[in-house]
């Protein structure tokens, strides 16, 4: 078979099909994208099932502790798990499917992950002040011309171009 | 949740509203059971086949894997008994009809023989083993090969072991399969839980079972034909899984109101998402599609479907046992 690994999507073309996506999502299960969200609703079920007293007293537990329908029981966390499947059936589909960390060669494995979880960590708590992460608050709200979407998407792009430089050493 | 009040004269915790004494022990001690079956019949069929060269992993290395896993499931066992000092009671009679009779002394057979296998194939664990990055299963190994030399009486039952390859495999053959559908029937035994209360539990749970240890044997086979012979030996399960839960449904649903409102569990309460969300979807149809492209010739790493067949595996225990105290014929 021949080497598919290096061949990508064009990206203007996955991005008007990505577009398509967020408007089959409202069809079909009347919200947007998200990717946040279903790491929020994990986040509130675990803890409202380990610390039921914990969540009740929490301001940001509170309404997961007292809804009547488990907290997990949202579009988003289904959205999520058939992200994660379609991402890997389409990376075996090109040949990328493997299991690896891929990272700059003037670092290693280990910082390239420690690095990860420290941005990963910023990009939850950011994404619960901003109320969204960039595809909930900037795509989807993009999609029904929020003001807020396109303000997020501006500040997530720019802040991420400005800050980018501090941690070149990191890629190149 | 659904609130509900009852109003009774009867005071039996745990079991009355709902029936709440079972835990993760047992989905725990019924997952490995149903892998330890699938190792320890793979590793028979294939070795009464004459395959022992053409699979060696599911022949000499994996069943290597069945005692430590069935050790595991009886400490699970244990910490759920009340009286845990009683256990060896089950052993002073055997009943025909108890299929807990049945599971204690299977286990009870199987145990030691599922010991001596690997032990005869001591020294092909060793060499696979050799060079990995966990070293504490190879020191381990030699250990024991050390021990061989040492003490006569080690390399006698060493001998002895290779000898018996060929009756051990035979008995084995049978009681990985007693112990297969043991895992399912002991649940389908209980005539007063509506959901586990169907014949089609034990055939189901020794599929699943045996599913689980293709997967594992796959997910440890270095051969690429041998990876590709397992992987296409499990989508055959997980087909004929599929099949058997769409009948074990269809049998729900031309049954009593009990039992209809078991499935109704499945096909929009409680349990729905879970169950066809993560077990149906996730543990089998998932894996199945990363198999058939791998057999089309894509690049698959293998451990993806192996994990989440064995996620499924041990879902689907702790989803049916976790279901089943709550279905009930109290209406």
């Amino acid at each position: 078979m021949e080497d598919k690994s290096k061949k990508y999507m064009n990206p203007y073309l996955a991005g008007v099909i990505l577009g398509f996506i967020i408007m089959a999502a409202f069809f079909f299960s009347g919200e947007g994208i998200g990717g946040s969200g279903a790491f929020k609703d994990v986040v509130k079920t675990t803890v409202t099932s380990v610390a039921p007293e914990y969540s009740v007293n929490s301001h940001y537990f509170k309404s997961a502790a007292e809804s009547e329908k488990s907290p997990i029981k949202t579009w988003l966390v289904f959205e999520i798990l058939g992200v994660l499947m379609g991402a890997a059936i389409s990376g075996a589909f090109a040949g990328r499917l493997t299991l690896k960390v891929e990272h700059s060669p003037k670092i290693t494995s280990k910082t390239r992950i420690i690095f990860a979880i420290l941005g990963g960590m910023l990009f939850g708590i950011g994404s619960q002040l901003g109320r969204g992460c960039t595809s909930g608050a900037g795509l989807s709200g993009m999609a029904v011309m929020s003001v807020s979407g396109f303000l997020a998407v501006g500040v997530i792009f720019g802040s991420g171009y400005l800050f980018a430089w501090f941690f070149k050493k990191l890629w190149i | 949740m659904k609130e509900e009040l009852f109003v009774s004269g009867r005071d039996i915790p745990f079991i009355d509203p709902v029936l709440h004494i079972w835990h993760w022990q047992i989905p725990l001690y019924l997952f490995v059971g149903g892998l330890a079956a699938g190792l320890i019949f793979f590793a028979s069929y294939f070795f009464l086949k004459g395959d022992e060269n053409k699979y060696p992993v599911a022949v000499k290395i994996a069943p290597f894997l069945a005692p430590i896993v069935i050790v595991l499931g009886l400490i699970a066992l244990v910490v759920d008994l009340r009286h845990p000092a009683y256990f060896w009671q089950l052993y002073t009679n055997f009943r025909i009809v108890s299929p807990m009779s049945w599971g204690a002394w299977t286990l009870g057979a199987i145990m030691p023989l599922s010991i001596l296998w690997p032990f005869s194939y001591i020294y092909d664990i060793k060499d696979y083993f050799d060079g990995r990055l966990c070293k504490m299963p190879f020191k381990l190994i030699s250990w024991v090969i050390k021990m061989i030399d040492r003490y006569w009486i080690i390399k006698w039952i060493y001998d002895w072991s290779i000898k018996l390859r060929k009756p051990i495999a035979i008995i084995n053959l049978v009681l990985s399969i007693v112990l297969g559908v043991y895992t399912g029937i002991l649940l389908s035994a209980f005539n007063a839980r509506p959901l586990w209360n169907t014949s089609i539990l034990g055939p189901l749970f020794l599929v699943s079972g045996i599913s689980t240890g293709a997967a594992a044997i796959m997910w440890m086979a270095k051969d690429h034909n041998e990876k590709i012979a397992f992987s296409k030996i499990d989508l055959m399960l997980i087909g004929v899984e599929l099949f058997f839960i769409i009948h074990m449904f269809m049998g729900f649903l031309a049954s009593s109101a009990v039992q209809q409102e078991a499935a109704a569990l499945f096909l929009g309460g409680e349990f729905t998402a879970v169950f066809w969300g993560f077990f149906v979807f996730a543990g089998l149809i998932f894996p199945a599609i990363m198999e058939i492209m791998e057999l089309y010739g894509y690049k698959i790493p293998i451990s993806i479907p192996a994990f989440f067949i064995l996620f499924g595996g041990a879902l689907f225990r702790f989803i049916m046992v976790d279901a089943g105290q709550i279905t009930r014929f109290l209406y």
